[in-house]
């Protein structure tokens, strides 16, 4: 039996990682991939002590530093945690069963879960049928793919006006789609996006259907006042809908909010669960940043630390 | 038998990177054609692959759509 299981490879697990570690727990880490969901970035502006670094060179330097303590560290890559279950039935467990996707079971006294978020889905028909055929979940990647072509960016958040920002030097047309009244990112960004001559801003705007047989051929859209419906002649549709937590491994277990993420007391990074913690985009915390998670994380980790030494 | 290994990138893109760095890890020779700027392969990576998205690898004809490790491991024999 592990002391310590660690669900999850961003900032927040490597640091909860490194910092058991330094405490001699006997760690297990696991994740699909190191990083976290800032991987795609390509330029981070806001990771403290580098001024610039890409998301790539993050998820480099975050697993090296992790490596430098595999004495004590287990680290179990790819691989992804689908159910966490209680061992004992008192008012404290007595430890905790991590079940995979690759069907092993692992037993630890503590766990803390770092697994992050995802990309949330427009949840249309023909979304997942025409997913890297037009549809688009990466917009730094792929929007060079859409040279000279009319798109549609669905979300007026921040994640949103960088993807038009992306395409403005490729796409001939972009549409902006946003559900609410009004755009929700930064002022500086949504003045640059307001001003150039291509995109076209369209609110109240409900995504209905992405149409095309073996490339995204258009987008269905309703406007959500008049109930009209119409089709964006768009050969690609980027994504930017925000996020949803990997919570589901937690479901039942411990206390979740409305959305799905894990309830933490941000003082010690505690769940409504003795014996499991949680840090990072998985939480209810506010601000969804690399540096709070990771901070978040070392509380977790500290915490778990205690909570073994008193629970022997 | 010698493998023709081609990778449709684009230079923001990171999972091309990973791939690279992966066929630098296992000693693996591989062409790449950054579609971003070589209209030629975009049209060439879309017809084969049917996928508007980077990174596409060709390995002996095969096409593999993103990077998919254990896939990449599989097709080139690699323990």
């Amino acid at each position: 039996m592990y002391d310590v299981i660690i669900v999850g490879g961003g900032p927040a697990g490597v640091a909860a990682g490194i910092y058991t570690a330094r405490k001699k727990l006997k760690t297990l880490l696991m994740t699909e991939e190191f990083g976290g969901q800032s991987i795609v970035s390509d330029d981070i502006q806001n990771w403290i002590g580098d001024a610039h670094i890409s998301g790539f060179d993050l998820a480099k330097k975050l697993e090296a530093h992790l490596r430098t303590y595999s004495d004590d560290v287990d680290i179990k890559i790819p691989e992804k945690a689908v159910e966490v279950k209680r061992i004992g039935d008192g008012l404290t467990a007595m430890g905790f069963e991590v079940k995979t996707d690759k069907n092993n079971v692992y037993q630890a006294r503590a766990v803390i879960l770092a697994s992050g978020a995802r990309r949330r889905k427009l949840n249309i028909p023909g979304e997942d049928r025409l997913n890297g055929k037009g549809v688009v979940y990466c917009s730094t990647c792929d929007a060079p793919l859409f040279k000279d072509k009319a798109v549609a960016v669905v979300g007026g958040g921040n994640a949103g006006l960088e993807a038009v920002v992306d395409l403005f030097p490729y796409a001939s047309k972009i549409y902006l789609l946003e559900f609410g009244e009004t755009l929700k990112g930064d002022q500086v960004s949504q003045e640059e996006v307001k001003k150039n001559q291509k995109v076209e801003i369209l609110f109240f705007a409900e995504t209905r259907e992405i149409l095309g047989d073996k490339f995204v051929a258009g987008l269905k859209y309703s406007h959500r006042k008049t109930g009209e419906e119409k089709i964006l002649d768009v050969k690609g549709v980027f994504v930017e809908i925000g996020s949803v937590p990997n919570s589901e491994m937690v479901k039942g277990l411990v206390a979740l909010d409305k959305y799905g993420q894990v309830i933490i007391d941000s003082k010690h990074s505690t769940t409504s669960e003795p014996g499991i913690f949680a840090a990072g985009d998985v939480t209810d915390d506010p601000y969804k940043q690399n540096n709070i998670s990771v901070g978040d994380a070392v509380k977790a980790a500290l915490a778990a630390y205690n909570y073994l030494l008193k629970n022997k | 038998m010698e493998k023709t290994i081609k990778i449709y990138t684009t230079s923001s893109c990171v999972y091309c990177k990973m791939a690279k760095e992966f066929f630098k890890t296992n000693n693996v020779q591989y062409e790449e054609y950054d579609v971003a700027v070589d209209e030629k392969a975009r049209n060439e990576m879309v017809e084969k692959s049917h996928q508007l998205g980077v990174p596409v690898i060709e390995i002996n004809g095969e096409i593999f759509v993103g990077f998919d490790k254990s896939a990449l491991l599989k097709a080139l024999n690699i323990k």
